[in-house]
């Protein structure tokens, strides 16, 4: 060769990093010019209505700071978006008060509908774990049709809340919201239903799926002060930061409710990953945050309610962990036995 | 009793309706599902009766003891598969040399003698005899007697039930780099024919995991490319140390790059897993079935009829065409130089570049086919291109019963030992045999993970070969 292999070797690195640099996944200068791509008026324009709507719900007033801040661009630039906006009849604007048109209101619903129907799609139908699912929604959004997302919402069998418990508005964009309370704001003792988890930050919303919280879950404070919040959830007791506990809003659950709860709080049951060998217990539910194929895997293998395991043999490199579910062994891995709750018998 | 009142409007029905959605809760599809499930094991339990008797003894866990315990566990399964394997090696040579012999030696020349009775134009012949014929024989005495002996005993230990055993003690490494337990077994497969292990990957359920199995099976080192290996290495890798070390070093070079194509397995699946294939559904489940008598005729009748000869059928079928290919090339000649030459010395600067040569790569392209003919075609276009005087002329496909011949003949075509390390590792290294790449589409369904699961490995072996040859030149002068 000719050439100096020292030199080559530089060339070969160079043009690995190079290719590197360009198709890094979610990082890449691919990806980025892809994501870059779907920013466009009218991404923002839909950004700003969703932004202008969720604001008006949360009884809080809009303003070029708030926009400006939840779409990453300067006030300038909203000023400019928000007098576009006002001329194609998405808002009206009176001094500092931004309100949303009939027609702007429409748009924001649908926005909200494709985000959490998408969402929803996301978690029963692929395989993206909970953190992905927001970031991924909010970039789609933009794309579904209101027919495509008709039509993902029959495909979905028309599903009336979004893996984080929020409502999905329907065709016509009408939903009822069970509003809740902010976990740190309920009575001690007192029974609640978690209604919703907030999953912006996304960083606080990895800390509750890591806690193993779902909408419908049933909660009891014990502890509440202004270092932490001390709930029992799944028959443990959990500590979080009041700023975090805050993303959890409850619903108190009337006396009747309360009652049935009272019974069922106590066998609460264990995880199967914590049954021991050679031990064997009586399923009582599936945990909601297993889903669609998941899910189905599991009831196909027969695990339903009252239906006894028995833990058999571990794997000689310590998981999977082998069951005996209806006379036929199944091997599970530790974080699928997560999702199943049973009780000794 | 109860009346019909007329004025009941059937928008206010479907008004009601929409209202109540709301109340029932966002779980209630998942509340329905798990209520007709569980009505159905009640019917079920109901309806079947069981034995109360546990038997004291049980033969299944006594077995399952032993094969998953901590200390047999591990030593057991390597002690099964290197005796399977041993066995496939060491069972092969005969029949192969025996196929051999009459496909190629006896056969070949009594072609010729019926093609020159019939008076064929010496074109005629040479593509038919030469070409097809002799590409198809090769493939079929390499390819067969393996095959037909190592998916049997495969079939064997899978009837007997150990196989699932084997996913689950060693699902733990899977998992961690993405894939399923069960990749396991279709890697297994994949030694014996990367088309059949693309194949085998059905016992995986989890469509994540088994796109991930699939794309890399290729890294399994398949029954076609153990001869270049076993090849390369005892001539040139054996050939650095003294001769009573030769044969250990050199199968211990084979076994490395084994383990290397194990190893890239792994890697690509973590890869893969987070990234191309991460929003696949994922689930997981292994089923470990009783153990039962292997039936072993039925086994034998089934494993040669449903994967050996089906392989074999598939490899015929791509092998006919590569051998005329590989026969015209080398016999067209475009400006009094053949194809093959012009296409040797068009690769060659980009060859030299990866630390090969333009023979290798044309080898590549004409073996895509079949990797069993790579060594004798190779040979060929080496003679081809050096103009000595070995082999059966243009064309025609040979292999040199000594290896002092073969490696003269290397020689001559400029061979280096960074000639030979590279090659091996572009041997592991490179895009699945057609007939692998046709299964793969046919169990994927689609063209985008066909396309990646060929050329995937081809981008590795380019950039493996480019680095190993600049530092081996950097250091070895």
């Amino acid at each position: 060769m000719e050439t100096n292999p020292a030199i080559l070797l530089l060339i070969g690195t160079a043009v690995l990093a190079v290719t590197a640099v360009f198709l890094w996944p979610e990082k890449g200068i691919l990806s980025r010019w892809q994501q870059g791509r779907q920013m466009t008026d009218r991404a923002r324009r839909e950004d700003a209505l969703k932004h202008i709507y969720k604001c008006e719900q949360k009884g809080r007033r809009a303003s070029v700071e708030s926009i400006a801040g939840a779409l990453h661009i300067s006030t300038n630039d909203v000023a400019e978006l928000l007098g576009d906006m006002q001329t194609s009849h998405l808002l009206h604007i009176h001094s500092d008060n931004i309100t949303l048109t009939s027609e702007g209101m429409e748009s924001a619903l649908h926005i909200i509908r494709a985000h959490r129907l998408w969402e929803r799609y996301l978690a029963e139908k692929t395989g993206f774990s909970e953190s992905d699912w927001h970031s991924q929604a909010e970039l789609q959004e933009h794309q579904l049709t209101p027919e495509a997302a008709d039509a993902l919402a029959a495909q979905l069998g028309h599903p009336t809340h979004d893996p984080h418990g929020d409502p999905i508005p329907n065709a016509a964009g009408s939903y009822v919201y069970h509003g809740g309370q902010p976990l740190n704001e309920l009575a001690a003792d007192q029974p609640a239903r978690i209604v919703h988890l907030e999953d912006e930050p996304e960083a606080v919303y990895a800390q509750l799926v890591a806690e193993g919280l779902y909408p419908g879950q049933t909660v009891r404070l014990i502890e509440s002060n202004s270092t932490r919040i001390r709930f029992w959830a799944n028959g443990n007791e959990h500590v979080l930061a009041p700023i975090v506990a805050r993303n959890i809003s409850v619903r108190p659950l009337p006396a009747v409710v309360e009652e049935e709860t009272a019974v069922s709080e106590k066998d609460h049951g264990t995880r199967l990953s914590d049954l021991p060998l050679g031990e064997t217990a009586e399923v009582i539910r599936i945990s909601p945050n297993c889903r669609g194929a998941e899910r189905r895997r599991f009831m196909d293998l027969g695990i339903l309610p009252g239906t006894a395991i028995t833990a058999e043999m571990r794997s000689p490199s310590g998981q999977p962990t082998a069951y005996r579910i209806r006379d036929a062994i199944i091997a599970l891995r530790p974080n699928q036995a997560n999702y199943i709750y049973v009780k000794q018998v | 009793m109860t009346t019909v009142n007329p004025t009941v409007n059937p928008n206010d029905i479907l008004q009601t309706a929409e209202s109540l959605r709301w109340e029932i809760g966002p779980e209630f599809h998942e509340q329905l599902m798990e209520g007709i499930y569980t009505e159905a094991a009640k019917l079920a339990d109901r309806a079947v009766t069981r034995p109360e008797e546990k038997p004291r003894f049980d033969l299944d866990r006594t077995i399952d003891k032993i094969v998953t315990s901590r200390v047999w566990g591990f030593p057991m399964m390597i002690l099964l598969f290197t005796v399977v394997f041993w066995l496939t090696i060491s069972g092969a040579n005969v029949p192969s040399s025996l196929l051999a012999t009459l496909l190629i030696d006896k056969t070949v020349p009594l072609l010729h003698q019926g093609a020159d009775f019939l008076r064929l134009p010496w074109w005629l012949s040479g593509l038919l005899i030469d070409g097809m014929y002799l590409g198809t024989a090769w493939v079929i005495s390499v390819m067969l007697p393996p095959m037909a002996i190592f998916f049997p005993l495969f079939t064997l230990l899978e009837d007997f039930g150990y196989l699932p055993r084997v996913a689950f003690n060693l699902d733990n490494m899977f998992r961690k780099s993405g894939a399923h337990g069960k990749q396991a077994l279709s890697m297994m497969m994949g030694f014996g024919c990367n088309a059949a292990g693309v194949v085998a990957t059905r016992i995986i359920d989890s469509p994540r995991e088994r796109l991930i199995a699939i794309i890399t099976n290729n890294f399994a080192l398949c029954n076609g490319r153990w001869p270049t290996q076993i090849l390369i290495a005892s001539i040139f890798i054996g050939g650095l140390v003294p001769a009573y070390l030769g044969g250990l070093i050199s199968a211990l070079s084979v076994v490395g790059i084994a383990l290397l194509g194990v190893f890239f397995s792994f890697v690509v699946s973590w890869g893969l897993s987070r990234t191309m294939l991460k929003g696949e559904v994922s689930t997981f489940s292994l089923e470990l079935p009783p153990y039962r008598p292997p039936r072993i005729w039925q086994t034998i009748y089934t494993s040669v009829i449903d994967r050996t000869l089906i392989v074999l059928w598939r490899a015929i079928v791509f092998a006919l065409p590569a051998g005329a290919a590989i026969w015209l090339s080398a016999n067209i000649t475009i400006g009094g130089v053949s194809i093959a030459e012009h296409l040797i010395s068009f690769l060659n600067p980009f060859a030299l570049l990866i630390g090969l040569n333009g023979v290798i790569l044309v080898a590549y392209i004409v073996a895509i086919p079949a990797n069993e003919i790579v060594i004798p075609t190779v040979l060929m276009l080496t003679v081809l291109v050096t103009g000595t005087d070995a082999g059966a002329g243009a064309g025609v496909m040979f292999e040199l019963d000594s290896q002092a011949d073969t490696m003269a003949l290397f020689s001559a075509g400029g061979w280096t030992l960074l000639t030979a390390v590279n090659l091996m590792l572009f041997s592991l290294l490179h895009n699945p045999c057609s007939t692998t790449i046709y299964t793969i589409y046919k169990e994927t369904g689609s063209k985008k993970w066909t396309a990646v699961a060929a050329l995937l490995p081809l981008a590795m072996g380019f950039v493996v070969t480019f680095f190993v040859a600049q530092i081996w030149r950097l250091f070895a002068g």
